[in-house]
Parts: structure tokens; sequence; C-alpha cells
């Protein structure tokens, strides 16, 4: 029966396979080879180097500062990020009023663009004028309402907190949808035997939520390691160094016009070594959450 | 009176509850409930905030940030509308985004339907294979992609731009797809290939529309993404004219080294936000249930 099925994969194929294949897959074939070249990008010739551009990384300490953030970003900020998806997931599935309501409010800045949340962050932490300095200053603590929140050794830290407000959000929607799969007849049974609220979340939520939290913490790591787009927008034209993530070192490396490197080659090498942060990333997580499927 | 002894046991009953018991239940939830208000509270504020800021004039900015506007000053919109281009830019990122959102949908469903539906040999293969470019970081095709575009004559065009967010929507669209069409009954299917409906007629007739919430979601999704993108722009796009509207926006923060026209900078925010804002408003239920069965499906 419906052996003429088959006739239809490949038209249906097709179209999505030859886009994803010369436009996604190609290019990330000859980002390995051109991550073996010194290329300006203007000149036509292309210097094979072997893995000098690896070797150089090593010793590139601008490199090691960005990954230095950007591992602050995926450890520290994915600790904060899932530490307050998770009250917030068991607020939410306590049987609170205007859960919906809640949970869009918290979704909400992942549907706005990271320039503008960038330039809200921006008029937050402003020093004359900001929205943190000016409440501090209302509520007669003058000098919390003083402080350069963007200066050299607190910007990193006010990058991260944007950063864990913008994906909290996100995060309890992915829990909460997985909360919400969850017999509400176990939660009663618990509830029966005595247990409280803690334990009910510590004994039956998580362990049962232990699917979706291993997709969430994927896609953590995969979100985190490419930060960019609000870093690059966060202070004006040229961000400092001190939040720069090994995402933007990349992007000045190839193609910002202001400091004019344009290396290509060295650029797309650094971009490798964050394809390889993401598959160990992956492997990690994957193997430290394995575990029985379990079922009550 | 016997009724009533009978429940007792669950020790919950409302009756037998003391304000004893409620305070206990209820009080180690305070800090962590405060913590949820002050949060969504905060998100409404900054948000509302940025918005009564943009009808004010810098000075009033700079003179205090928590002050009402004194009149509401529509030419700071007029400003970024008209002088910062940014009619042109919307319609520019209107023209991208539908374009690329409705060939992403167009091209996935049908992949994700054969994907998902019909065994073969080296399905799995396939699937993996495309899901895989979701752990891609976009960085490391950019140089590629740049000259790849650069010999096919694309870059710093459009339609050039349109081909990179298509490709590159790909992965995370049809692994969306395959769990909606994988979530999907098969008896409709059979039936109507019992009834004599070609492959085709299947697929368009019966599965296509079955499959329409996840379609819907899909394209939402890649709108509201690719709406408040700029990197890619940003690489790909060296063009004044040929700007999306969140490059603009790119662009105008970094002019405010030299204007400090914050007032005109908040207007160009709520320029970007307001679509997907109401997009959301009207969709965030489609929004949610996406999220929702892409991690709960994976």
């Amino acid at each position: 029966m419906r052996k003429e099925r088959k006739h239809i994969i490949i038209p249906f194929l097709l179209p999505a396979g030859l886009l994803y294949l010369i436009f996604f897959v190609y290019p990330a074939l000859q980002a390995l080879v051109v991550s073996l070249y010194d290329w300006s990008g203007f000149t036509p010739t292309w210097t094979f180097i072997g893995l000098d551009n690896f070797r150089e990384l090593l010793r590139d300490r601008v490199y090691w500062g960005t990954l230095g953030f950007t591992m602050m970003i995926l450890v520290v900020g994915g600790m904060l990020v899932f530490g307050i998806a998770f009250v917030f997931t068991a607020i939410l599935s306590s049987g609170i009023r205007g859960k919906k309501f809640f949970r869009a409010v918290l979704f909400f800045p992942n549907v706005v663009a990271t320039v503008a949340l960038a330039t809200l962050w921006a008029f937050i932490y402003n020093y004359n004028f900001g929205l943190l300095n000016g409440f501090f200053k209302m509520i007669g603590l003058k000098q919390l309402g003083s402080i350069t929140w963007t200066g050299p050794g607190l910007i990193t830290w006010a990058v991260l907190v944007a950063m864990v407000w913008i994906y909290v959000g996100f995060y309890v929607v992915l829990l909460l949808a997985g909360v919400d799969k969850i017999s509400p007849e176990l939660f009663d049974a618990a509830k029966v035997e005595g247990a409280n609220q803690l334990q009910i979340f510590v004994r039956i939520t998580i362990p049962l939520l232990w699917d979706v939290l291993t997709v969430a913490v994927v896609l953590w790591g995969i979100g985190a390691i490419k930060q960019f787009e609000f870093m690059y927008a966060f202070a004006g034209i040229r961000p400092p160094r001190d939040i720069w993530t090994t995402a933007v070192y990349m992007y000045v490396l190839a193609f910002g016009k202001r400091d004019a490197v344009f290396r290509m080659g060295y650029g797309t090498a650094v971009a490798v070594t964050l394809l390889i942060l993401v598959i160990i990333f992956v492997l990690i997580a994957r193997r430290l959450m394995r575990r029985e499927a379990i079922e009550y | 009176m016997g009724q009533i002894q009978v429940m007792l046991p669950t020790r919950r009953a409302v009756s037998g509850q003391t304000t004893w018991d409620r305070l206990r239940r209820v009080l180690p939830r305070v800090p962590a409930t405060s913590f949820l208000l002050f949060w969504t509270g905060f998100t409404i504020f900054a948000f509302v905030w940025i918005v009564v800021s943009s009808f004010k004039d810098n000075r009033e900015l700079f003179a205090s940030a928590w002050a009402l506007p004194s009149a509401l000053h529509f030419e700071n919109y007029e400003k970024a509308w008209r002088l910062a281009r940014m009619g042109n830019y919307f319609l520019n990122s209107v023209v991208v985004v539908s374009i690329s959102t409705a060939v992403i949908v167009g091209v996935s469903a049908p992949a994700a339907y054969v994907l998902s539906r019909i065994p073969f040999r080296g399905r799995e293969l396939i699937t993996n294979g495309i899901i895989a470019g979701m752990g891609v970081p976009y960085q490391v095709l950019l140089v590629p992609l740049f000259v790849l575009l650069t010999n096919l004559y694309l870059v710093d065009t459009l339609p050039g731009l349109m081909v990179v967010y298509i490709a590159l929507s790909l992965p995370f669209t049809i692994f969306l797809l395959t769990g909606f069409f994988r979530s999907l009954p098969s008896e409709l299917e059979d039936a109507a290939a019992i009834d004599g409906a070609n492959e085709y007629q299947v697929f368009y007739r019966v599965m296509l529309p079955l499959a329409s919430p996840g379609i819907i979601t899909a394209a939402i999704f890649n709108f509201i993404g690719l709406w408040n993108e700029y990197m890619l722009a940003l690489v790909m796009i060296n063009d004044q004219n040929k700007r999306t509207l969140s490059l603009a926006l790119y662009g105008l923060q970094g002019s405010m080294q030299y204007t400090s026209d914050w007032v005109g900078l908040f207007a160009g925010v709520v320029i970007v936000m307001v679509p997907t804002f109401i997009l959301f408003i009207v969709m965030s239920e489609r929004v949610i249930a996406g999220i929702t069965l892409g991690a709960t499906k994976g």
C-alpha cells in the first residue's frame, strides 16, 4: 500500500536540502579550510599556513580574555539563569493566579530586538540620568547612586545581569511546559502523603523534568557560546574589551571596520574554536545528564 | 458528621485548616513570590519607561529620567522615521523578513513531513545532519558565506541577505516541524490514501492543514527572530539604502556618541519593538506552544 509514497521523498527534500547544502554545509566545511590560511579578504593571495592560526591563538591574550568572558556567561550566567528559572517555575506551577501573565512578561525580552535591549540597558546603567542611579538617588542612597555601572570591573557583571534578565523567561517557559506534562495525580498523591512543596519539587518535578532540562541545558550552551549582538551594541560603536565575547573578537578580526584588521583566516580559526567549544559542551552535558528514564 | 470524619485523614480538607496551617504553607513562598513580582514589575516598568522617555526632549531626559514628559514630543519619531530613514529601513525589513519567512516555511514543511513520516534509508542521517546545524555558531559561517555571496554577486544585496537568512534558519525550523508532523495521527493520512488521493494531495490537502498550528508557530518564530537580527545584516550589507531596521538601530546607536540624541534613539527602539510586540500580544500562546513543542519532543 502507498508505494508511490517514496516518490515524493526527493522532490520534497530537494529545495531545503539544496539550500542547506550550498549555503550552510559548504560554508561550514570551507571554514575549516579557511582557518588554515592567511588571508586579508582583499588580496587574491591565500597563503596556506597549516595550523599556524591555531598556534597563534594559544599565545593571543586577547583571545583568552574573550574566551574567559564567554565562559563566564556560559557557566556563571547559566547557573543564575537556571537557578532563577527553577524558582519561578516552582512558583508558577504551584497554582498561582495570573500564571500566563507572569509567563508572558518574563518571556517578553526574548521577542525584542537584542540591539533594542542593549539600548534599554545602556539607559538603565547610564551614569548621569540612568534609571538605576536615578532610583538610588531618589531613595536617598547617594553613594550607590553615583556608581559607574559600566566602568571597568563592573561592566562584565552589568552585561551578565542583562543576559540573565533576557534569558530567564525563555527557560521558565521551557521548564513550565515540562511541568505541565507531568500527571497532576502524582502531585496530589504526594500531597496526600504529606510532602511539602520543596520535597515535591525536588523528588517529583525535577526527576520527571530531566529530559526537558537536558534539552534546555544544551540550548543554553549553544546560545551562550555564540553571544554577540548584545555586547557588540551595548556601549556604542566600540565596546570595551572587557565585554568582548569570543564571537565579538571573531567579528572584529574579520570584519570590524573600526580596527580594520581584516584577518579572515585568523578570525575563522577563532570561530572554529567556538564550534569545538559547542561540541565539547554538548558532549559533556549529555554525558553528565544521561540516566535511566524515570517513570512513576 | 460521619462523612466529614471520612474525609479528615487527608489533613488538608479545607474545613480543618487553621490560620496557622495556612500561614505555614504560604510563608515559605513569600520571598520567592516577592522576587517574581519584583522581576516582572521591573520588566514592565523598564519597557514602559523607554516608551515614556521617547516622548521627552533631551533636556528633560538629562534633567531627570524619572519626570514625565512636559509635552509629547512626537518630533522624535518624525526625526527617526525621516531623518534617520527608519521608514525606509522598516520597509526593507518587512520585505526581507516576510519573503524569507515564507520561503523558510515553504521549503521546510515538505522536508519535515518526509523526514518525520516516510521511512527510508538514510533518513536518520539526513535529519540529524540538518538538526546538527542548530549547534553551529554563525561566526564559523561568516567568512565563507561572505566569499560565496561575493562570488555569486549577491553580497550587499537584499536577496543575498534573504538567502543567508533562509539557509541559516532551516535547522531550527525543520527541527520544530518534524516534531509537529510526528505528533499527528496517521489515520487521516491513510484514509485519504485509500480514498485515492495521490501523495501530493495527501500532503497538501490533509497533512498540511492538520499541521497548520505548527506552521504558524514556525512562521512567527522566524519572523520575530529575523526581524530582530542584526549581525548577519551587518556583515552582508554595506549600502546604507539596504539596511534592515535592526541594523539601522545599531547604526543609530553608534552615531549616538556624536549626537547624544538619546530620545531619538528611544524612538528608534520603539519603532523596532512595535511589530514584534503586537505579534507577541496577539500570538503569545502560539509562540509559547512552539517552544514547548520543540523542547518536549526533542
